[in-house]
């Protein structure tokens, strides 16, 4: 069969199936049409579920408490605002409670956000009774509605196609890699120039608008609706099992759980209604065990997001004066003062050297640099900005990259995707060369072309290294930061890597470098900082600081030692 | 006195919490593993009690003796057969969280089915020393005071068992970093599987005393589950002292706001106080600041 036939082949399969899905109320009876909204909606609620759960690995139970929120605000304001408005209504409604909630509690992570979200659920659901109760005068309400199941299937429907639509658009736009980043390593993300608390936040809240919005519109399928239907927490245990049974981590993967289970917990009510539950429980342990990827798991479709951004920063123009300059920077944790006064002034195009002995403040140091710790005093200036107190995202985007001591790849992305996410979320976006170009040459650059396809989870030590390298270089940043970058590696890896930095040199790359490998610090840094608990005990060339009586005693110990 | 009034109903409420609680440190703080059928081991234990004190005569306290260890062998084998091969497969402590949410999750409905094919869906209670006594102006049921007592008796057994032992210094470092105590030698699958197991043992004693003041059903179990949770959460994960203390907290926190606010708004209160601890201390009261 020619390319073209199957491809008409395909078009029209699916528009069938378009027609055969829109006009289903017309040829299904009430039983058949009512699974079909079943399966409609929690074909959303699954996908909406999924689009923030999946790349985050946040699991949420908080399911119910926007599918709640938009079917109790169906139930009061249907009778007397407009439709189109008291949908509007339920997703800002959802919006706004997912942005509440979301901007306390993004940063748990875990089980502490499965937890915190269940009960986010059941807090809202006893408030909704109180009111209820002390309010409204009854736990339940009547819904008197003229909109029958059709209407409801084919709303359903148009959702069903939005939901589709904003998970295709997401996952094509820099924010679903950088969903994807932030599950993977959200360390490393921030690093490289994503705001995670931003994005996530976004996209919980884009999620729960479906959510809610799917409960106005199945409100009226109830006529009588209290809270104990409304906000059932089986329901955000349901979504959960089915997102996951189909898989979580694709965009179709939720309805391929979603189908089966429906269908299963139809007939299993139908036909052994007393030992429902038994057989449900079953099923689930069993899908657990057999099946730990999901549906879509069995086929291994793993989607390679085609990144064809046009994106990279350009270089900011500094003004005179020096490159980075640090100025009387300390840092303690309770009494323990890590890092205590330290200045320097690093110059464009200069490699400056770390060294010390191990606790002396190193890292500590390069934390504050990047972000990730806030100094307890002093200034650090990058070019002209001040960013001491700033966010690690934040401190990417004026162009200073780093490397993590314990390598920090995006394990679950690719190599081309890692470096593609630093260089989508770097500084100010320029129109001039194509993204693929500039990673191939990244990825050239550190020796990785060859293996561009491949997890970085699965590269070997040496090339995380090198990818995180790439990564760094990525948004053509003013500034490196190397964190022991060569420790752990063998001598012909380190002969490498000494070239791969020297040819950084020559590119002009102004780069800070912590390091316990002395042959590296001599043949790289023209200058060199030595660091003894937490103060800077010499400073000059490297022949001169390690010739320094002061830096042998903090090496070796002192006569009297 | 109105102080008295809530604060003495409130310790012996929170102490019954604190009990719930136990075994789910024991559970997930140990052996990491994010039991949701924990509360229907609880209700099921219960219907074990009042089968025991129903049909045999049996008192409660005798039942404690038959449950426990029937339900620790129990724990033991779903943790040998089923969660222990999903620690395994789990690459990261996260897929096994999520994985043995699912599955417990799975053997939540298993549990609940059987209970609601042997008892229906009603209510059950039996009355068992529902004496009343007036401790400093409040009256208080003896059942309720024994039931504390052993809280108090089987926390302080727990931690000495964890502090003092060789084998609780074990499970300790197991609950800290599983893949540093496999490096000194600690059988970390073994003792898990014994950490899972005196977990379920000790469902099994707090369901048996619950049993005694509360009318529960089959389909009851969830909220035991989300108590324990709150509780054990709160207090920090893995916690001990940290379980009881805040079992005792949220006990005098929901009497108060029953006698002084709205009896409405208990649950309300409780979701408010946990998620309002959370936001504060994301590791819990006890729990050690994240690094």
């Amino acid at each position: 069969m020619t390319n073209g036939a199957s491809k008409a082949l395909l078009w029209s399969a699916g528009l069938a199936l378009v027609a055969a899905l829109g006009t289903y109320p017309l040829y299904a009876n009430g039983y058949y049409l009512a699974i079909g909204i079943s399966i409609l909606y929690f074909t959303i609620l699954a996908t909406a579920w999924a689009m923030f759960s999946g790349p985050t690995r946040y699991i949420s139970l908080a399911t119910v408490a926007f599918f709640g929120l938009g079917a109790y605000t169906a139930a009061v304001l249907g009778e007397a605002w407009p439709w189109p408005v008291v949908l509007l209504a339920a997703a800002a409604l959802g919006a706004l409670v997912a942005a509440i909630t979301g901007l306390s509690t993004l940063r748990l992570s875990g089980i502490y956000f499965v937890i915190f979200s269940f009960g986010l659920a059941e807090f809202i659901r006893q408030l909704v009774i109180w009111y209820e109760v002390n309010v409204h005068k009854s736990v339940g309400r009547y819904l008197f509605s003229a909109v029958t199941q059709d209407i409801i299937y084919w709303q359903l429907l148009g959702l069903t196609i939005l939901v589709f639509a904003a998970g295709w658009l997401l996952g094509r736009s820099r924010y679903g890699l950088a969903l994807r980043a932030i599950g993977a390593d959200e360390t490393a993300a921030s690093h490289s120039g994503i705001n995670a608390t931003r994005i996530k936040l976004a996209v919980f809240m884009l999620s729960a608008v479906f959510m809610s919005v799917t409960g106005a519109v199945m409100a009226p399928r109830w006529t009588y609706i209290d809270p104990s239907i409304a906000f059932n927490p089986m329901i955000s245990f349901q979504v959960v099992i089915m997102a996951l049974l189909g898989g979580a981590g694709s965009l179709f993967g939720p309805v391929l759980g979603v189908i089966p289970l429906v269908l299963l917990f139809e007939v299993l009510t139908a036909t052994l209604p007393n030992h429902f539950s038994i057989l449900l429980g079953a099923t689930f342990v069993l899908i657990v065990m057999a099946l730990p990827r999901g549906v879509i798991g069995l086929v291994d479709i793993r989607r390679r997001s085609a990144v064809t951004a046009t994106r990279g920063a350009a270089p900011v123009r500094d003004g005179s004066g020096p490159l980075l300059a640090v100025d009387g920077v300390s840092k303690s944790f309770g009494g323990l003062c890590a890092v205590d006064q330290v200045s320097f002034d690093v110059a464009r195009g200069q490699i400056v050297g770390i060294i010390g002995p191990n606790g002396s403040g190193k890292t500590t140091l390069l934390n504050m640099l990047s972000g990730a710790l806030r100094p307890s005093s002093g200034t650090i200036r990058l070019g002209d900005t001040a960013i001491n107190g700033l966010r690690p995202y934040q401190i990417a985007r004026l162009g200073l990259a780093r490397t993590f001591q314990l390598v920090r790849v995006l394990g679950d992305l690719t190599a081309a995707e890692n470096v593609a996410t630093a260089i989508l979320f770097s500084s100010a976006p320029t129109a001039s060369e194509p993204a693929a170009e500039t990673i191939r040459q990244l990825l050239d650059l550190v020796g990785l072309s060859p293996i561009h396809d491949a997890l970085a989870g699965e590269l070997t030590y040496i090339d995380q290294k090198r990818l995180e390298l790439a990564r760094a270089l990525a948004p053509k940043p003013r500034l490196v930061l190397l964190d022991e970058w060569l420790a752990g590696l063998n001598p012909s890896e380190l002969e490498t890597g000494i070239a791969l930095i020297e040819k950084l040199r020559e590119r002009g790359t102004t780069i800070i470098m912590v390091e316990h490998v002395m042959d590296a610090i001599r043949a790289l840094c023209s200058h060199c900082i030595v660091m003894n608990a937490g103060s800077v005990i010499a400073r000059g060339t490297p022949d001169e600081v390690l010739s320094d009586p002061k830096v042998v005693t903090a090496y070796l110990g002192g006569a009297d030692a | 006195m109105l102080l008295f009034d809530i604060v003495l109903p409130g310790l012996v409420l929170g102490g019954m919490y604190a009990l719930i609680a136990l075994g789910l440190t024991l559970q997930y703080g140990v052996a990491r593993v994010m039991n949701l059928s924990y509360g229907e081991s609880l209700v099921a234990a219960a219907f074990g009690a009042v089968s025991l004190y129903g049909g045999l005569g049996l008192s409660p306290l005798v039942a404690l003796l038959l449950a426990v260890p029937l339900a620790a062998v129990l724990n033991w084998l779903l943790y040998r057969l089923l969660l222990e091969r999903l620690m395994r497969r789990g690459k990261d402590s996260g897929a096994q969280e999520i994985d043995s949410i699912l599955v417990t999750f799975g053997v939540l409905f298993v549990i609940q089915g059987i209970m609601l094919v042997a008892f229906g869906g009603q209510y059950y209670s039996y009355s068992y020393l529902s004496i009343p006594i007036v401790v400093l102006g409040s009256t208080l049921a003896v059942n309720r005071l024994i039931a504390l007592t052993f809280v108090a008796v089987i926390g302080v057994a727990v931690y000495l068992a964890l502090t003092r032992t060789r084998i609780g210094t074990a499970v300790r470092a197991i609950a800290v970093d599983a893949n540093a105590a496999r490096l000194v030698g600690i059988d970390v699958s073994a003792l898990s599987g014994l950490a899972f197991a005196c977990g379920g043992g000790l469902v099994a004693a707090g369901g048996v005393l619950v049993s005694m003041f509360l009318t529960f059903n089959a389909s009851m179990g969830v909220i035991f589950t989300m108590k324990a949770l709150v509780v054990v959460i709160m207090g920090g994960v893995g916690n001990v002292l940290g379980a009881l203390f805040a079992g005792l907290m949220l006990g005098v926190v929901e009497t108060a706001v029953a006698r002084l606010v709205d009896p409405g708004l208990t649950l309300a209160a409780t979701y408010a106080l946990f998620l309002g601890v959370l936001l504060i201390r994301p590791t819990g009261l006890f729990g050690r600041a994240p690094s």
